[in-house]
């Protein structure tokens, strides 16, 4: 398509200045005539179109008067004829032969008429697809144009605090970043966890062997009413382990 | 045909329908003649995408990097065409931004679309570009 090699030459002429708003005044400078020269160009076929369609209306009408015509003067032909005035049949058939090359001159008038409309038509219809196309791409540019001057201005931003444009490459960072973070959360609440767990374990151990006040039982609380309430701690050296539980419940 | 969204209609489709899943999503419109949406995708590092519409066309962009940040431009250059093809969804493209050159990933959609392809596009141009910017790392500073 002629407009790509145009916009393209425009981006390679405008490789050596600064800016690119010129390119995108250019390039939309470019695509609006390109879109009237189609319209207009539309406009005009439609004219030609109707112009033409009116004068096979008219040609049409004059092969189908000619047509009654030479109806009528077959008629008259059969009808002379049938009554013996061969003089008169002769004359009649005079003016049909010319009536009959007539019909002949016309319908292939309609047929070369008919044979513009199609091309007419056809024409009409790549025009409006040209349009079409033109028009998106004249929404394209308009909508990457918003966008970039958006990232222009975000630019503009950060030019002054010496930060560039974030990219994808920055959120990248941020990505692992809290990747890294996350898996370290990970890591010290699994200790955290561990070491809970650990602990869990060897109080329940140690209240097991009865080291360390485990939870009250029946048994526990029987022992402490059935037992003649010693004072002191049971610290007389005899072995108490085999009954888990009711060492430590005296205090 | 459904009417085509402009970029605030747009805007307030994706703030007020609660059917759409936009989690980590932030979504702020900057007016002005050309509206845009600014976007900021918190699941994917912040990465800052922008959105506009414009009569037949949505386009949605998103900062891949800067040129300053490529180490042999010509390698990277051929490297963004061959990606471009097998990149699903988006496309890869080179914009002048404020007088640098940037890396973009890009998506254009009908202005007709409906609002989960939108949302879809949203998601698949963040997912894409963080994926590009790793695939691409070996030719990045």
């Amino acid at each position: 398509m002629a407009i790509w090699t145009k916009i393209i030459t425009l981006f390679r002429g405008a490789a050596h200045e600064a800016g690119t708003a010129v390119v995108d005044a250019n390039a939309m400078r470019i695509l609006d005539q390109e879109v009237r020269d189609a319209q207009n160009a539309l406009l005009r076929s439609r004219d030609d179109l109707a112009k033409i369609m009116a004068q096979r209306k008219i040609a049409n009408d004059k092969l189908n008067d000619k047509k009654a015509k030479q109806a009528e003067y077959s008629n008259y032909i059969r009808e002379a004829l049938a009554r013996d005035n061969r003089a008169l049949a002769q004359e009649v058939a005079t003016k049909l032969a010319t009536i009959e090359a007539d019909i002949a001159t016309e319908g292939k008038i309609i047929g070369e008429f008919d044979n513009s409309i199609a091309k007419l038509q056809s024409s009409a219809r790549q025009a409006e697809t040209v349009i079409t196309r033109l028009k998106q791409q004249i929404d394209t540019v308009k909508a990457t144009e918003s966008v970039q001057r958006a990232q222009a201005a975000l630019a503009a931003q950060h030019a002054g605090t010496g930060a560039k444009l974030g990219t994808a490459l920055d959120s990248l960072e941020r990505i692992k970043q809290r990747q890294t973070e996350r898996a370290a959360q990970l890591e010290v609440a699994e200790e955290l966890a561990q070491a809970t767990g650990e602990d869990a374990d060897l109080q329940r151990r140690l209240a097991q062997a009865g080291i360390v006040p485990g939870e009250s039982s029946a048994e526990s609380i029987l022992a402490r009413f059935e037992s003649p309430a010693p004072k002191a701690l049971n610290h007389d050296g005899t072995p108490q382990l085999s009954q888990p539980g009711v060492a430590s419940k005296t205090s | 045909m459904n009417t085509p969204w402009t970029t605030e209609s747009l805007y307030e489709a994706l703030r007020s329908d609660k059917s759409v899943d936009l989690d980590g999503v932030e979504l702020s419109l900057i007016g002005g003649v050309d509206a845009i949406v600014n976007i900021t995708m918190h699941d994917h590092g912040d990465l800052a995408m922008h959105m506009a519409v414009s009569g037949e066309q949505i386009f949605v962009s998103s900062p891949l990097c800067l040129a300053t940040q490529v180490k042999d431009r010509a390698a990277f250059n051929e490297a963004c065409l061959r990606l471009n093809p097998v990149n699903p969804l988006s496309n890869l493209g080179l914009q002048n931004v404020g007088g640098e050159d940037l890396y973009i990933v890009f998506g254009e959609l009908s202005s007709r679309s409906p609002l989960p392809a939108v949302v879809e596009e949203i998601h698949a141009l963040a997912d894409n570009t963080i994926q590009a910017a790793e695939a691409f790392a070996d030719h990045l500073k």
